[in-house]
C-alpha cells in the first residue's frame, strides 16, 4: 500500500530527466545509424517529436491498434533490410527499433528505467560490430548520458540543474572504475557456452582466392591496414619479409587461382634452416581461412594448421581480430626430396593455345640452358635487362596476356610479373606457382612492431629444382629493386601514383615527418589496445597470472584476486561513507565524541542546555559512573568557561581527552533496561503542545 | 495466519524497539539505516547477467567491460544511497493541537551537519509522502500531514524516511520514532446552543460580567485576552496594549455540563460540547465547562478555549 502511494506522488517523469532520456537515445543509437538505412534515422526523429509533444500535453500517447501496427511495421522493416528476422544483425535492428518505440510508450519512471536499461544493453551490442578506440571513448559518454539519465529520475522533481546529474553521473562512473578492472582481469575468461552468430562482416578488401593481372593492383591502391607483426628479436630486413598467405596454382589462361585441395593435406617433407625467427601476427577479421607467415613456419597455436603447400591456415575463416604466434625458418627446404607424379603434372599444367609467343619463348630458353637453375637466372636477367617498367598503371591487356605483357606493353605490376614468369618456367617444364602475399612492411619505432598495408600485396613465383626444392624468385626485384628494399611508396615515387584515390590516407603523407610519427603513434596505440585489451582472453590471461602473479591455480588466483578487490573496494567504500570532520576544537571534539556514545544508550543533550544541566541528569540516569561524569564535567567547564583567552594548551587537551575515556568507558554498554525515558522528557520539543 | 504474521510484526516491532528507541532527536547512522537492492536493481543485475553471457559467448572485451563497469557502478551505488541517508539529524518540533478527523501538523528540523542529501522521502503509511532535498550543512523545516481518527493524546507511528537516490538501484531507509505527541480534540459537530443556565449554582447573581455588547471602558491587557478586543488604536498611539471591556448581564454566562449534552454516546456528547465551545468563543460569549470531576469556572479567550477543549479531548482518559 505504501509503495502505491509513492508511486502515485510522482508517477510522470520529470521534465529534466525526459531531456536527460531523449538526449540519451541520440547518444546511444548514433554508432548505430550509419549501419542502418536512412528510415530509421527519420524514424526516430519522428518518435522524439511526439514524445515532446506528449510532454507538453498536446497529442496523446498511441492507442493499442497504433502501437500494433507500430510493431508490424518495423518488423517489416527490419525483414525487407535483412531479408531475416533471427540472426544478430537483425536482432540488433528490431532492438533498436523498440528502443525509439518504448519512447512513446513512456508513462512513468519504471517506463523509463526500461529505456535506459535498453540503452545498456544496445551499447554494448555496438561492440560486437566495432572496437576502435575512438567508439570505446564515446560509448563511455552514452554510459554516462545514460548514468545522468537515471539519476536526472531519482531527483527531486522540479530541480532544474540538468548539469547536476552528468556531474554526480560521472564521480559514479569514476569510482566505479577501479573495481571493474579488477573484474576486468581476474574474471576467468572461458569459451563461448554456444556457438553464435557473428556480426554480418562488410566487404573486406584483401587477397582473393584467384588473381587476374589487374588485381592485386587494385589491392595496392587502399591504404587500409592489413595487419601487424612484432618480432622477438630483431626485425629481419626489408627485402626478406615475403608474407605468403597463399598458394594460386592453376592458370586457366587468363588467371591465376587457388586450389584447396594442392594446400589440404600435411606437408610431406621439410628441412628447417637458419635461424629461427619468432613473431607474433595480429589480424582483423578477414572472413577467410588463410593467415600470413614467413617462409618455413610453424606454429604452436591450436587454430592453425600447416597445409601441404607450407602456409599457415587457419581451421575456421577469421571472424574477429586474431593474433597467432609462429616461428620461421627463413632458409628452409621445401619438399627437397621430389614431387610427386600429380604435383609434377599439377605444377606444369598450362592450357592449350593461349600465348604462343611466351611457349615459343620457354622453347628457346629450354634449348639454351639444360640446367633448370640456370634457365631461371637467365629468364630473371631477362626482365632486368630489357625495358619492363614497374607502375600501378599498366595499360589493359587482349587475350593473351603473357604474350602481350612480355613483348609488346611491358608495363606491369608484380602480378604481371610473376605470372608471366610462372607461365614460362611452366612453359619449359619446371614445376612453378604463384605465392599471393604481402612483401615488406613499415617498421613502427614506436612500438617496435612492422605494420603490413593493404599496398604491400605482392605476387612472386616459387619454382621447384630438384635437391633445393621449392625457391622464392620475384621477378619485379630485377625491374623494381627498390620495391622489396624499401617499399611500394619509393617504388612509384616518380610516377606519383601511390594511394593517389585516397587523398586523406595517413601512409600517403609519410615524408612529412610530424604527420607521419603521428600516425605511427597512432596505430601504436591501436595496436596495444588490440593486444592488451580486445585480446585479452584466455591464453592472454593465464600469461597475465604467470607473468605477475607467478601461478595460474585457479585457487592461489581466486584468494589473490579477492584480496586485490579488498584493496580496491574497502579504501573506496570509507572514503565514500567518509564521515565529516569533527570539530577542530578539543573541547567540542571530546564533547562530540561523548555525545554520540550517549545517544545509544538514549541520551541526549537538549538544545541550549548547559553543561552542568546535563551533567544533572546524566548523573539521574547514570548512577554507576556518577564520579566519571563529575570529573568530566568539571574539566570541560573549567576548560571552556574559566579559561580567559581561547587558547588551549596540549596538557589541557590531554588532561580532558583522559577525563571524556575514562567515562564513556564506565558507561554501561546497552541502554538500561529500566525507563530512562522519565528522565529525558523534562521539557522535549515536542511536548510544547501539552502546554 | 494472521496470528503468525502478527506475532512476528509484534516481534519486529520490539526489534525496532530496541534498536532504534523513541527519541526527539536522532542522528541517522548505521544502527538506523537499512538498506537493501530496489526491483530496478534486481532487474540491472538480470540484466548483466545477459551481457556477461554474450560477453562470454562472444568473446568480446569490450562487453566485459561494460559488464564489469555497471557491476561496479552498482556497487558504488550501494555506498551513495547510504551516504544520502547517514549523518542526517532529526529533531522533532512541535505539534499544533487538531480536531479529530484533521490532518496533525508534524513540524521535523531536519540537518545536514556534513555533506548533502538528496531526493528524501518522508511518509507514514497512511499519509502523502514529501520529497525533500538539504544542502551542505543546511537545514529545513518541514511540515508533516498525519491524519487523526480520535481525540486523546496521539503519537504517529515510526516516520519512514527513506532515499533511492542516485540511481534508484537501492532502497536505505530508516523507520524512526521522534517521539511526537499531539493532543486532538474532539471532532467538532456544530449544535444549537442549548438554553443558557444549564448548570452551575451562581447563575442567578444579577452581576455584571465582561461580555461583548455593551462597551464600558478599557483595562490592562492580560494574557489570554481576545485580539480581537484589543484596542489597536491606543496602542498604535503608544499608549500600550489595552483591552476593551464591555458590560453584559451574567445571565449570558453559558455553562456547558457534559451530562446535560445530548448525544448518543460520549463521543458524540463530547464532540457536541466542543462544538459549542468553539461557537461561544467566536461569538465571544463567557462560557464555563463541567465534565465529570473537572470544572472549569467560566471566561473567554483562547486560553481558556484551549483548557476546556484539552479536557474534552483527555475527558476519560487518565489525566
Amino acid at each position: 500500500m505504501k509503495k502505491k502511494a509513492l508511486h502515485k506522488a510522482h508517477s510522470l517523469i520529470p521534465r529534466n530527466s525526459l531531456a536527460w532520456l531523449l538526449t540519451a537515445q541520440i547518444v546511444v543509437l548514433l554508432p548505430h545509424l550509419p549501419r542502418l538505412p536512412f528510415w530509421v534515422s527519420v524514424l526516430w526523429l519522428g518518435c522524439a517529436l511526439w514524445r515532446v509533444q506528449i510532454q507538453r500535453m498536446r497529442w496523446g500517447y498511441p492507442g493499442p491498434l497504433l502501437k500494433t501496427l507500430g510493431i508490424a511495421a518495423i518488423t517489416a522493416g527490419v525483414w525487407f533490410t535483412e531479408r531475416t528476422l533471427i540472426g544478430l544483425d537483425a536482432a540488433v535492428m528490431l532492438l533498436l527499433l523498440l528502443f525509439m518505440f518504448k519512447l512513446l510508450e513512456m508513462r512513468n519512471p519504471r517506463d523509463a528505467i526500461v529505456v535506459i536499461y535498453l540503452g545498456f544493453f544496445i551499447i554494448a551490442t555496438a561492440f560486437l560490430f566495432d572496437q576502435s578506440i575512438l567508439l570505446t571513448l564515446y560509448q563511455l559518454f552514452s554510459l554516462l548520458v545514460l548514468v545522468a539519465a537515471l539519476v536526472g529520475l531519482q531527483q527531486t522533481a522540479g530541480r532544474n540543474d540538468p548539469s547536476r546529474a552528468l556531474r554526480t553521473g560521472s564521480v559514479l562512473l569514476m569510482q566505479a572504475v577501479p573495481l571493474m578492472v579488477v573484474l576486468f582481469l581476474f574474471f576467468p575468461r572461458i569459451g563461448p557456452l554456444w556457438s553464435v552468430d557473428t556480426p554480418g562482416g562488410s566487404a573486406t578488401t584483401g587477397l582473393a582466392e584467384s588473381m587476374s593481372p589487374g588485381d592485386i593492383a587494385d589491392l595496392a591502391r587502399s591504404g587500409e591496414l592489413a595487419f601487424r607483426v612484432s618480432f622477438e628479436g630483431p626485425i629481419p630486413a626489408h627485402e626478406t619479409l615475403y608474407w605468403r598467405a597463399l598458394t594460386l596454382a592453376s592458370f586457366d589462361g587468363r588467371s591465376w587461382s587457388h586450389l584447396d585441395f594442392a594446400s589440404r593435406a600435411e606437408p610431406r617433407d621439410w628441412q628447417p634452416r637458419g635461424e629461427p625467427v619468432r613473431y607474433q601476427v595480429t589480424t582483423r577479421a578477414t572472413q577467410q581461412p588463410w593467415v600470413f607467415s614467413l617462409r618455413g613456419a610453424t606454429s604452436d597455436d591450436e587454430r592453425l594448421v600447416l597445409t601441404r603447400d607450407f602456409l599457415l591456415r587457419a581451421r575456421r575463416p577469421l571472424s574477429e581480430t586474431t593474433s597467432y604466434s609462429a616461428t620461421s625458418y627463413l632458409q628452409s627446404l621445401l619438399e627437397p626430396e621430389d614431387l610427386t607424379a600429380m604435383q609434377q603434372r599439377l605444377y606444369t599444367l598450362l592450357p592449350e593455345e593461349v600465348d604462343p609467343r611466351s611457349r615459343a619463348f620457354a622453347a628457346q630458353l629450354r634449348a639454351e640452358y639444360a640446367d633448370d637453375a640456370e634457365l631461371i637466372q637467365a629468364l630473371l636477367r631477362h626482365f632486368n635487362q630489357e625495358p619492363f617498367f614497374y607502375t600501378l598503371r599498366p595499360g589493359p591487356l587482349g587475350v593473351n596476356t603473357n604474350d602481350e605483357f612480355l613483348f609488346d606493353t611491358r608495363r606491369g605490376f608484380c602480378a604481371h610479373f610473376a605470372g608471366a614468369m610462372a607461365f614460362v618456367l611452366r612453359a619449359a617444364g619446371i614445376p612453378a606457382r604463384i605465392i599471393a602475399g604481402y612483401q615488406g612492411g613499415e617498421i613502427n619505432p614506436a612500438g617496435n612492431y612492422v605494420l603490413v598495408h593493404q599496398f604491400d600485396a605482392h605476387a612472386w613465383v616459387e619454382a621447384w629444382l630438384p635437391g633445393q626444392g621449392w625457391i622464392s624468385v620475384d621477378p619485379t626485384y630485377q625491374v623494381a629493386p627498390e620495391r622489396i628494399e624499401r617499399g611500394i611508396q619509393q617504388a612509384l615515387e616518380g610516377e606519383g601514383s601511390f594511394l593517389e584515390d585516397s587523398p586523406l590516407a595517413a601512409a600517403r603523407y609519410r615524408n612529412i615527418s610530424w604527420i607521419n610519427t603521428a600516425r605511427l603513434r597512432w596505430d601504436d596505440i591501436n595496436f596495444q589496445w588490440q593486444l592488451r585489451v580486445l585480446g585479452f582472453q584466455a591464453d592472454r590471461q593465464s600469461g597475465f597470472f604467470q607473468r605477475w602473479l607467478g601461478t595460474t591455480d585457479w585457487q592461489r588466483i581466486g584468494a589473490i584476486l579477492v584480496i586485490c578487490a579488498a584493496l580496491v573496494m574497502i579504501p573506496l567504500a570509507l572514503w565514500i561513507l567518509r564521515p565529516g570532520r569533527l570539530p577542530r576544537d578539543p573541547r567540542r571534539r571530546a564533547w562530540a565524541r561523548l555525545d554520540r556514545r550517549l545517544q545509544r544508550l538514549g541520551l541526549q543533550a537538549m538544545r541550549g542546555e548547559g553543561p552542568r544541566a546535563w551533567q544533572a541528569r546524566l548523573d539521574q540516569a547514570l548512577p554507576g559512573s556518577r564520579r566519571q561524569i563529575e570529573a568530566f564535567f568539571d574539566e570541560y567547564v573549567q576548560q571552556t568557561y574559566a579559561n580567559a583567552g581561547d587558547r588551549l594548551d596540549r596538557a589541557d587537551s590531554l588532561r580532558l581527552r583522559a577525563l571524556e575515556r575514562e567515562l564513556r568507558r564506565s558507561l554501561p554498554r546497552r541502554r538500561p533496561r529500566g525507563p530512562i525515558r522519565a528522565l529525558d522528557s523534562g521539557d522535549l520539543p515536542g511536548e510544547s503542545s501539552r502546554l | 495466519m494472521i496470528g503468525v504474521r502478527q506475532r512476528a510484526g509484534g516481534l519486529f516491532d520490539r526489534w525496532l524497539k530496541r534498536r532504534i528507541p523513541p527519541a526527539s532527536r536522532l542522528t541517522l547512522s548505521h544502527r538506523q539505516i537499512f538498506i537493501v537492492p530496489t526491483r530496478a536493481g534486481l532487474a540491472l543485475l538480470l540484466l548483466l547477467l545477459i551481457m556477461l553471457i554474450g560477453a562470454i559467448n562472444y568473446q568480446n572485451s569490450l562487453v566485459y567491460g561494460v559488464t564489469f563497469l555497471l557491476g561496479s557502478l552498482f556497487w558504488v551505488s550501494l555506498h551513495h544511497t547510504y551516504r544520502n541517508l547517514a549523518s542526517l539529524e532529526l529533531h522533532a518540533a512541535g505539534a499544533a493541537p487538531v480536531f479529530a478527523g484533521e490532518l496533525a501538523p508534524l513540524e521535523l528540523n531536519l540537518i545536514a551537519p556534513r555533506h548533502e542529501h538528496q531526493a528524501l522521502v518522508l511518509s507514514w503509511p497512511e499519509s502523502q509522502p514529501q520529497q525533500l532535498d538539504l544542502a551542505k550543512k543546511g537545514e529545513a523545516r518541514v511540515t508533516l500531514y498525519h491524519p487523526t481518527r480520535s481525540r486523546g493524546w496521539f503519537s504517529p507511528g515510526r516516520l519512514r524516511i527513506e532515499t533511492r537516490y542516485p540511481l534508484g538501484w537501492f532502497v536505505a531507509w530508516s523507520l524512526v520514532d521522534l517521539d511526537w505527541q499531539v493532543l486532538v480534540y474532539p471532532r467538532v459537530i456544530s449544535l444549537p446552543l442549548p438554553p443558557l443556565a444549564v448548570g452551575g449554582e451562581g447563575s442567578n447573581e444579577q452581576q455584571m460580567v465582561e461580555g461583548t455588547d455593551d462597551f464600558q471602558g478599557l483595562r490592562d491587557y492580560q494574557p489570554g485576552d481576545s485580539r480581537r478586543r484589543l484596542d489597536w488604536r491606543a496602542y498604535s498611539r503608544g499608549q500600550g496594549l489595552h483591552s476593551k471591556v464591555f458590560a453584559e448581564p451574567v445571565q449570558t454566562t453559558q455553562w456547558l455540563d457534559l451530562e446535560h449534552t445530548p448525544g448518543m454516546d460520549l463521543e458524540q456528547r463530547l464532540s457536541h460540547l466542543a462544538g459549542w465551545v468553539m461557537q461561544l468563543e467566536l461569538a465571544g460569549q463567557p462560557y464555563g465547562l463541567q465534565a465529570g470531576n473537572t470544572r472549569i469556572a467560566p471566561a473567554s479567550g483562547e486560553r481558556h478555549r484551549d483548557r476546556c477543549l484539552r479536557t474534552l479531548a483527555l475527558y476519560g482518559y487518565e489525566q
